[in-house]
């Protein structure tokens, strides 16, 4: 063992690159001045810091010392000898490891616990607020996603309006579609006022903003058979608006951005994970809300004199025919367990009368094809 | 596995000797890939929360491998202080952000005025973080015993700055060189190693001539693209048939010339976009030594001999790993996705098969950012920084054995905002 050997030493009060005898000593690493023999630094072994440094160097400081001061040893045998002598000192790297095992550990306790929270807590904390909120602000946050949702609905190029119903050929359509909505809100007694539209999108959908506002398909329109189908998915919409799902949804992805955004800040590829996080956990999340919109739809095509068996007809129908993109039915539920439960919770005869008269009906088909 | 300490001794060799105005770097490029590569899987399985141990072991990587004038230097930061500055930055930033995000519900006016204060003040927030973790970055770099620190303010700055890059904007990018001598500037004026304060002597004119042939070969045929394409359109015509409407519109534009013009301006775009990418590292390359041969540390002064060949070189090297691994990483990718659908029809359901492929292109998408980032801290910045430093010609290198210690005033809350609003940087 080298009780002694040479090295290179920085006091940390000036940047004098000193010359020195580095000696060890039973409790102590002593650092001796080369030439005149002074002591300038004493470190117990425990307290030894070893720093990363270049191959073939040891680099040590002092742990929990005012001032950096720095000893470099070159010398392999000595190096072996303070390894040796002190614990801090582990040139095998396994204490590094150790420390980082638990680092590791810790961080993936966080990732449960931010998960949980993901899944669980936000989710409990949207349904709580949402009720909260005032009325008006509801609407504010409609008429604020309104704009976006229109853009990203907007495929028609600017070459047509979006809404229907607003050409001269097609004030009939509007009328037969106000009559719909009429009838559906009059039962519904909301304590917004609703305002449905239909726009030019080719699919059969419909989707409902926070605020009451609903947006109804050009191709859900053409898809349908009778006026009874359209009213039930209408009527479905409008259980989303009473349960307050789309004010609900928006404080669910607020949180969940907060979430994942903020608190795991954006490495690399950050964004992706918020966007795929949010997608899977809302999808999941829909799946009870889709439900419920049912069972409120069911029960509100009763009570205004629909056929509440259209909707799980028209879901039936349309099961096959779903296409990929923007695709607002792909959320819901498997289509077959729907149709079940809507069959098993209407009346087994159809109401007598059509939701509207056949001649509003055939207006209503052409509420976007009057320009 | 026989797993070693990255920064011990792979063959214990004395090293050559040196001349004391050189510096070198010694780090070895696999056992930074090692690091890399950990450090990536951990930040996936972590989501991101390692990141703050990554940054620490690159930094001290880099740092410690360094060796200016036969001593190494050494960055004390640790992951801990950077978890802290993240989480007092988070409790502040989330006040901002709920206001701004309350703003944007209100009406008309109002949600203007929040999105633009929104704008303006995370402007100046990035540039304020950007100085801060410089401080901290300082202040954590030893040098033979003796700290770096930094004085001035990071307010002040960040006015300045976010000053500058308003006029580097609207000058199209003519500004750049005096932007950069003014900050350089201030920031080297508010640098210190212990006693002894920096300076930057780069001249923004010096810089300016040097890069217009740059500037005039990307940026000044895009401008003139667009100008000669605005002109070539007939605007009112367009104007006409916009109020008109409907299909008879794009007839008439086109019959104003719009499709030319779309297409001179493509042509134009694209033109600047290839000139970018071939000439990037030629920028880089004549800023960088611009930018090294303006330090100044009191008598001490430095010379960049870095060429333009080896940073060329580095950018090449990136592009054919990248592309190799992109390619052999998109073919995985693809059986992945193969066999999830292939599972999944047999055994889920629509929607859960969907989940199951969303889930399959996330991961995909996560594991091919990483990598990317990997291979590129790996490449570029890695031999950025060797031949960055290795280029360097040190004169006066007697003055680094006079400087005194000062009383340290560092923080103890690693880069704060900066990590919020990611712009770590190295």
């Amino acid at each position: 063992m080298a009780a002694a050997g040479k090295g290179v030493f920085f006091d940390g009060a000036t940047s004098a690159r000193r010359l020195v005898l580095v000696e060890l000593a039973p409790e102590h690493l002593v650092v001796r001045d080369e030439e005149h023999r002074d002591m300038l630094a004493r470190w117990r072994y425990d307290r030894l810091d070893q720093r990363p440094a270049p191959a073939g160097v040891l680099r040590l400081g002092e742990i929990g010392a005012a001032v950096p001061a720095r000893l470099d040893v070159r010398d392999a045998a000595l190096i072996a000898a303070i390894d040796d002598a002190s614990v801090p000192v582990d040139r095998s790297g396994a204490t590094e490891r150790r420390i980082r095992r638990k680092v590791v550990f810790w961080s993936l306790v966080a990732v449960v616990v931010l998960v949980l929270a993901a899944v669980f807590g936000v989710p409990a904390l949207a349904d709580r607020l949402a009720p909260l909120l005032p009325l008006r602000a509801e609407r504010m946050l409609g008429a604020a996603v309104d704009g976006q949702i229109r853009r990203m609905l907007d495929k028609t190029d600017g070459r047509e309006a979006l809404d229907c119903g607003e050409g001269s050929g097609e004030t009939a359509g509007r009328a037969a579609l106000l009559k719909m909505i009429g009838k559906l809100e009059a039962a519904a007694a909301l304590p917004v006022p609703l305002d449905a539209r239909v726009i030019r999108r080719s699919e059969a959908n419909a989707i409902a903003l926070p605020g009451g506002r609903i947006y109804i398909f050009e191709g859900l329109i053409g898809k349908a058979e009778n006026a009874d189908e359209v009213a039930g998915v209408i009527a479905h919409e409008i259980g989303h608006v009473a349960h307050r799902d789309g004010t609900r949804s928006i404080l669910q992805s607020a949180g969940l951005s907060f979430l994942f955004g903020m608190l795991l800040g954006d490495f690399v590829g950050g964004g992706a994970v918020v966007i795929g996080a949010r997608a899977v956990l809302q999808s999941s999340y829909s799946r009870e809300v889709e439900g419920a919109a049912d069972r409120y739809g069911v029960e509100l095509m009763a009570r205004a004199g629909g056929n509440p068996r259209a909707l799980g007809a028209v879901l039936d129908r349309l099961a096959g025919a779903i296409h990929p993109g923007i695709e607002i039915l792909s959320d819901h539920p498997d289509t077959q367990a729907r149709v079940r439960v809507i069959n098993s919770l209407s009346p087994a005869a159809p109401p007598p009368q059509p939701f509207l008269e056949p001649s509003e009906w055939a207006a209503l088909k052409l509420i976007c094809k009057g320009r | 596995m026989n797993e070693t300490n990255p920064f011990e001794a792979e063959i214990a060799v004395e090293p050559p000797p040196l001349p004391l105005n050189a510096v070198r770097f010694l780090g070895v490029e696999r056992a930074f890939w090692r690091l890399l590569l950990r450090g990536s899987a951990l930040l996936l399985v972590t989501l991101g929360l390692y990141r703050f141990w990554l940054v620490t072991d690159v930094r001290r990587y880099l740092w410690n491998n360094t060796e200016i004038a036969v001593d190494a230097l050494d960055y004390t930061g640790t992951a801990g202080e950077l978890l802290i500055g993240f989480l007092i930055a988070i409790a502040l930033l989330l006040p901002i952000y709920a206001v701004f995000y309350l703003g944007a519900l209100a009406p008309g006016a109002v949600a203007r005025g929040a999105s633009v204060a929104a704008f303006l003040l995370l402007a100046l927030l990035g540039q304020f973080a950007v100085y801060r973790a410089r401080r901290y970055r300082l202040s954590r770099t030893v040098y033979r015993g003796i700290r770096f620190h930094q004085t001035g303010s990071a307010w002040r700055y960040a006015v300045c700055a976010t000053f500058w890059w308003s006029m580097i904007g609207l000058t199209l990018g003519l500004a750049y060189p005096w932007a950069q001598a003014s900050l350089e500037r201030f920031k080297l004026r508010n640098t210190f190693y212990g006693d002894l304060q920096g300076q930057f002597v780069g001249s923004g004119t010096a810089l300016f001539f040097r890069g217009i042939a740059l500037w005039l070969l990307v940026v000044a045929p895009l401008v003139l693209g667009l100008f000669v394409a605005v002109g070539a359109v007939d605007w009112n015509v367009i104007g006409e048939a916009l109020k008109r409407g409907g299909r008879e519109a794009f007839r008439s534009a086109e019959a104003a010339g719009a499709a030319q013009a779309a297409a001179f301006a493509t042509l134009a775009l694209s033109w600047s976009l290839i000139a970018l990418a071939v000439l990037y590292p030629a920028f880089q390359a004549m800023v960088l030594r611009w930018w090294i041969s303006g330090l100044r540390f009191g008598k001490l002064t430095v010379t960049s001999h870095l060429r333009t060949s080896a940073v060329y070189s580095l950018y090449w090297r990136f592009v054919w790993i990248s592309v190799v691994t992109g390619m052999l990483g998109a073919f995985l990718g693809f059986i992945a996705y193969a066999v999830v659908a292939a599972i999944g029809r047999a055994s889920l359901g629509g929607a859960a098969l969907e989940l199951a492929q969303s889930a399959t292109f996330v991961g995909f998408y996560v594991i091919a950012a990483l990598g990317y980032s990997a291979i590129y801290q790996a490449t570029v910045t890695l031999r950025l920084w060797k031949n960055g430093f290795e280029s360097l010609e040190l004169a006066n290198v007697e003055v680094l054995d006079r400087v005194k210690a000062v009383p340290a005033r560092a923080t103890a809350v690693g880069e704060g905002i900066a990590d919020a609003l990611s712009l770590g940087g190295i």
